[in-house]
């Protein structure tokens, strides 16, 4: 049995079928990549996973638990943890200040972590401890995103797009801290466009498109998957020549 | 934006006037999140404790004294108001009602059951308390702007109700109470002791101020001000905080009111109604409300403003609306904020953290 396993989950927000009947397990000692188009619906499952938004329908159980619509809070206290795809943080507040307040939330039941400190080294903050996190740099920021998330103690942490913004070579000393957690128990699921990074930083990729589960596999035979090029290049050349 | 500036500075190319503007920028900052270093807020505190419990002594006159105690209550329901608001991020327009809730609560239980101050205090905080939550239960559907409408109306309602409510409430004429129960040795009918009363209140209101602000829960309260989704995701139980913070204000206004009723003596609708309430809000933006002496520097301006410039109740409503705008165009993080800039320019001399007179994390 998976940590996280989704069933036929479903959101609709009025008209727009953003999630139509996902099933996805997720264990807790890999990286699992979640890729497709632009609106396909890779930022609402995790909005609906982490109780940001209630599902329309399917459940969600992590852990053996059912955690479906349970509300964000008490899912994060499960230890399932995510980001946001616009970098979010406690912007008036120090760096040190806002992993303090996630480490202190996390540390119900025992934190990972034995001070907010060894979060901000991991990360490479440490010199910022003291700036407004409202005036970071956006490499910075992201990296704050991240601190703040490992700060609750997660099990499994969903990143939405954790590359995004960053230049080449920010983006690749991210994917280098991304890769240590797994070993260090806590599973990473990851949404991001960067396929070639996808294609490194992860054990098993998931294509969405207008919100259903086109593939799933490992990446090599996933991207050679007929339907999921014909998402990402178009139509072969049968439509492209008219 | 501020690191752009500084380093536009460094590079030699700024001119003056950017300098000039560097500078202004400096003082006028709202960076209430840095620290200062702990024996600039030992000094402080010692200090300023050393000058509120000598001023009866300092011969000012039994005006003088009134209107410190005047200051002082109001700031003690101001404390609750920048729990809510500069910590929190919860506005109240209405705050004058929840003091006014206390404040009946302890003379209907004094006319009613014949109770003394001492004996009435913990019931008037509770039911302030219990009130602020309850006004509080909307905005937990709803957003912060439509909180600061209910808690006008509710202000409004308060009144009515008790102009309504014949001779349980005194109607428009109000109620009265005795003085405060002596303790030993100490009677509270002499101005001086009433002073000492209210002021030990505030050391009070200034020490759970103090510890909540350096506490988890203050961070918890800060998290819910800077990003409410943040905070959720984090774990962090938003409703029952925002709830529980009103509670916590209540109970600070609760304390207020009684202060205000036993020294008044007398109360009425009218001193909890819309304009005390709208003049609550001015004074802890005035003051700063994310700074320790925020409130009492709000609520020394306001009650002794006029006073020292002569004004009559017009033109110091005048000078008020003035004074606010003031502050929100040029110091968005009220006078204290700029108080604290200051001494960061005379103490730091060098850029970056530095300390100041009124600042807390
Ligand atoms: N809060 C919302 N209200 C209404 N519609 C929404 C909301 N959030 C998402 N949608 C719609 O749901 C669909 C899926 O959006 P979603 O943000 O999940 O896509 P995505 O795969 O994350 O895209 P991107 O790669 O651009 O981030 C889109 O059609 C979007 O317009
Ligand atoms: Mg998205």
């Amino acid at each position: 049995m998976a940590a996280l396993e989704v069933r036929g989950l479903r959101k609709q927000f009025g008209g727009v079928v953003a999630l139509n009947g996902i099933d996805l397990d997720i264990d807790t000692d890999r990286v699992v990549g979640i890729v497709g188009p632009n609106g396909s619906g890779k930022t609402t499952l995790f909005n609906v996973v982490t109780g940001v938004h209630p599902a329309t329908g399917g459940t969600v159980c992590w852990q053996g638990q059912d955690i479906t619509n349970i509300g964000a809070h008490l899912i994060a206290r499960k230890r399932l943890v995510r980001t946001f795809q616009q970098a979010m943080s406690f912007p008036g507040l120090t760096v040190n200040e806002n992993v303090q307040i996630a480490w202190e939330q996390g540390r119900r039941g025992g934190s990972r972590w034995a001070s907010p400190g060894m979060i901000l080294d991991f990360v490479g903050l440490a010199p910022l401890g003291k700036a407004i996190a409202g005036s970071l740099p956006f490499g910075s920021l992201r990296r704050l995103g991240l601190a703040v998330a490992l700060g609750v103690s997660p099990e499994l942490l969903l990143l939405d797009e954790p590359g995004a913004g960053l230049n080449d070579s920010e983006a690749q000393a991210f994917a280098a801290v991304i890769a240590q957690l797994p070993p260090q128990g806590i599973g990473v699921c990851l949404i991001d466009h960067d396929m070639d990074m996808m294609a490194d930083l992860c054990d098993r990729l998931v294509v969405l498109d207008f919100g259903t589960k086109i593939a799933e596999g490992p990446p090599a035979q996933v991207l050679a998957d007929p339907k999921v090029r014909e998402v990402y290049l178009g139509p072969d050349k049968t439509a492209a020549a008219p | 934006m501020p690191a752009t500036d500084n380093s536009a500075g460094k590079m030699g190319a700024a001119t003056e006037g950017t300098r000039a503007s560097e500078r202004l920028a400096l003082l006028t900052a709202d960076n209430a999140s840095v620290p200062l270093p702990a024996s600039v807020q030992a000094i402080t505190a010692i200090l300023l404790a050393a000058l509120l419990i000598a001023l009866p002594w300092l011969g000012l006159g039994y005006r003088f004294l009134s209107i410190a105690i005047t200051t002082i209550y109001t700031a003690i329901g101001l404390y609750g108001l920048a729990l809510q608001f500069g910590q929190a991020g919860i506005m109240s327009v209405g705050h004058a009602a929840l003091m006014g809730i206390g404040a009946y609560t302890s003379a209907i239980l004094s006319v009613q059951l014949g109770w003394g101050f001492w004996t009435t205090l913990p019931f008037a905080m509770a039911m302030s308390a219990i009130v602020g939550g309850v006004i509080g239960l909307p905005t937990l559907r709803v957003g912060g702007q439509h909180y600061i409408i209910i808690t006008f109306c509710f202000c409004a309602l308060f009144v009515i109700v008790l102009t309504n409510g014949g001779t349980f409430t005194g109607s428009a004429t109000g109620l009265d109470v005795g003085s405060v129960t002596p303790l030993p040795g100490i009677n509270f009918d002499k101005l001086s002791n009433n002073y000492y009363l209210v002021l030990a209140a505030l050391f009070l209101a200034l020490a759970a101020t103090y510890l909540i602000g350096i506490s988890r829960y203050g961070r918890t309260l800060r998290a819910i001000r800077e990003n409410e989704q943040l905070a959720r995701s984090v774990g962090i139980n938003v409703d029952l905080h925002k709830l529980g913070v009103l509670m916590v204000s209540g109970l600070f206004a609760g304390l207020a009111g009684v202060l205000q009723l036993y020294y008044l003596r007398h109360i009425s609708p009218t001193l909890f109604g819309a304009f005390p309430s709208l003049y609550l809000a001015l004074m802890v933006m005035l003051g700063g409300a994310r700074y320790l002496y925020g409130p009492l520097i709000g609520a020394i301006i306001v009650n002794f403003l006029p006073e020292v410039l002569n004004l009559d109740p017009v033109d110091s409503r005048i000078a008020y609306g003035v004074c606010l705008l003031l502050v929100i165009l040029l110091l968005p993080g009220g006078v204290s904020a700029g108080i604290k800039n200051i001494y960061c320019a005379i103490a730091g001399g060098s850029e970056g953290q530095g300390g100041g007179s009124n600042g807390r994390a």
